[in-house]
């Protein structure tokens, strides 16, 4: 049991920083109605450029946060303005694929920045465990955890509290009603993304600086992390990609700990399968059928 | 020909089964990031009956794409309800479980000595049926673009027979097939198998170009691969998954001159393609025009 709850702590923490990529695409989704494959990727670009100057010039953390995110949203405002401004509304398949193509564009970009297949990270704390009774609480996983808190309350103020999260709002109900009301759909998708980005690349620094080493792969794992807890909850849902990317912490963390590390993925995959065919909308998604939205889309 | 230039059309062919495997569903309206599975499935299913049951190439070949196709009809039931990303997702996670079962399936016998068969994440190794057969890599590559032609005619054919026709109104409105009195559940789980069955053979013609699989290989970049080039080839014609595939080996071969920077170049250029051509270079419409033209100057010809 205490092994059980030591993995569901663990599960939690790093959730939590699933759920900040989920958000991530939870919002463009929500927003542009299309899928940005190249998320991971445009957040691994900010984090090499990090550990370049981490490497190179044995930057201050700090330094290194700070220049992960200022690269992932440079890296996001790139992928926005290429692949979902540039193409016109309606081709969501092109933007997709677009994207895709800027994902090999990147991370080709990042390998030539750094050729090694590994690179140190910059490890946030040193702190030691912090002991509860019988359970241990990472230091890093803590922070990882606090941080996720803040940035998901701060998400969801900017959301509900402002005017351009009223907007945001507004563009996902219904563009073209959005757009009559005066909105700048443009400079929403705009701002939105480079918000998201910005999340992206938080979430991107924790979670190296809780592995303490970044590999090529990072942009690929990132994507369809974030993807996989966003759908787990349901598109377009925030409290869906937040309990989405919590499950999926703590599905990882249990059958690593009970199954074995062949089997971590595995699980988690056969669970989005289940979830997916049982409740097509995911756990939080619209009850509503496909069949019955396709019939309202006429009226 | 050289090795070199045998290898890159042989990859070609073998990759443009997957491309046409995604493109048929593609047409039903469903983007599957997942086509890789069911190349996996028949890779090693085919590898198997040649290497360890010593079936002929064309026995393991029909075996595993006939593997592939039913896996392909029982994931086409299963994600009946689904639709749009959801569908996308339920595809990948499948394809991703598909890979990971492979790592941890252990399954060997002794031939001469020497255990044959996967051995999970070690891979397969010694799929020597091309070479034990004496089949030399031209004729290899010949016989994979033999069977792709064939794959083409029938698809052609198929895009101009009624089931062709059905296939594109399910992608064009669901809703709407299903009011004309079509069986759209049959039709999908249909379109599904044969697509199925299509990447199918790819996968078994892999195992034996390749002689070693190891799961790996599988991974979500391969079927994303495979998605992508219909979509940047157009979805007019079953042509256009094989001009998506020309561009980016074809391509990325011919630029080797600027080697460790054409990722950067070619996923630049594909970028700005589609601004310009945002249904692939080969649409419904240019297919169209050409079909015109062509008409006109066989008019005037005459």
């Amino acid at each position: 049991m205490t092994d059980f709850i030591q993995n569901c702590i663990d599960g939690v923490m790093i959730g939590s920083s699933y759920a900040l990529l989920a958000i991530g695409f939870t919002i463009v989704f929500g927003v542009l109605r299309r899928l940005n494959l190249a998320y991971g990727p445009s957040i691994m670009l900010g984090a090499f450029v990090g550990t370049l100057l981490y490497v190179q010039f044995q930057a201050q953390i700090l330094a290194v946060a700070l220049v992960t995110v200022i690269g992932a949203v440079l890296a996001g405002m790139y992928v926005e303005r290429l692949c979902f401004w540039a193409i016109r509304r309606g081709a969501a398949l092109a933007s997709m694929v677009s994207s895709f193509a800027i994902w090999m564009q990147l991370e080709e970009i990042a390998v030539i920045i750094l050729p090694e297949r590994t690179y140190p990270f910059p490890a946030l704390t040193d702190l030691a465990p912090l002991e509860i009774g019988p359970y241990f609480l990472r230091s890093e996983h803590l922070t990882m955890f606090v941080v996720a808190v803040v940035l998901v309350i701060v998400v969801h103020a900017v959301l509900y509290r402002t005017r351009f999260g009223l907007a945001v709002r507004a563009v996902s109900e219904n563009p073209d009603a959005a757009r009559f009301m005066g909105i700048n759909i443009d400079a929403v998708m705009f701002w939105a993304f480079a918000m998201v980005s910005a999340i992206g690349g938080i979430a991107g620094f924790l979670i190296l600086a809780t592995d303490q080493q970044v590999t090529p792969y990072f942009g690929l794992w990132a994507t369809f992390k974030g993807l996989i807890a966003m759908m787990l909850g349901g598109m377009g849902s925030l409290p869906g990609a937040i309990l989405g990317g919590l499950i999926l912490g703590i599905v990882e963390t249990q059958s690593l700990w009970y199954l074995g590390n062949d089997y971590k993925d595995l699980s988690a995959y056969f669970l989005l399968f289940l979830i997916l065919i049982i409740r097509p909308g995911g756990i939080f998604g619209h009850a509503m059928s496909e069949r019955e939205r396709e019939a309202l889309r006429r009226v | 020909m050289d090795d070199y230039v045998v290898s890159v059309l042989s990859n070609m062919g073998m990759i443009s089964f997957l491309a046409l495997s995604a493109y048929l569903l593609l047409l039903t309206g469903e983007i599957s990031f997942g086509q890789q599975a069911y190349f996996a499935i028949s890779a090693y299913l085919s590898a198997m009956a040649t290497a360890m049951w010593g079936w002929p190439l064309w026995a393991g070949l029909l075996l595993g794409a006939a593997a592939a196709a039913f896996a392909a009809s029982v994931i086409g039931v299963l994600t009946l309800r689904l639709r749009g990303l959801y569908f996308s997702i339920a595809t990948l996670a499948f394809a991703e479980m598909v890979r990971l079962l492979f790592v941890i399936f252990h399954y060997q016998i002794e031939i001469d000595g020497e255990p044959v068969g996967p051995d999970g994440a070690e891979g397969f190794r010694d799929i020597r049926w091309v070479f034990e057969n004496n089949i030399s890599a031209f004729e290899y590559m010949v016989i994979i673009f033999l069977v792709l032609f064939i794959v083409l005619v029938l698809l052609f054919r198929l895009w101009r027979s009624r089931l062709g026709s059905i296939f594109r109104m399910l992608g064009e409105d669901t809703l709407l097939a299903e009011m004309q009195g079509l069986n759209v559940i049959r039709f999908k789980v249909l379109a599904s198998g044969i697509a199925g069955f299509i990447a199918g053979i790819g996968g078994a013609f892999y195992a034996h170009f390749a002689t070693y699989l190891e799961p790996q290989i599988f991974n979500v970049m391969l079927g994303v691969h495979g998605l992508v080039y219909g979509l940047i080839g157009g979805l007019g014609t079953a042509l256009g998954p094989l001009i998506g595939v020309a561009l980016d080996i074809g391509f990325l071969e011919a630029i080797r001159a600027i080697h460790g920077y054409r990722m950067i170049v070619f996923g630049g250029l594909v970028a700005v393609l589609l601004i310009f051509m945002p249904r692939g270079i080969l649409d419904e419409e240019r297919v169209h025009w050409i079909r015109m033209t062509w008409r006109r100057w066989r008019n005037v010809a005459r």
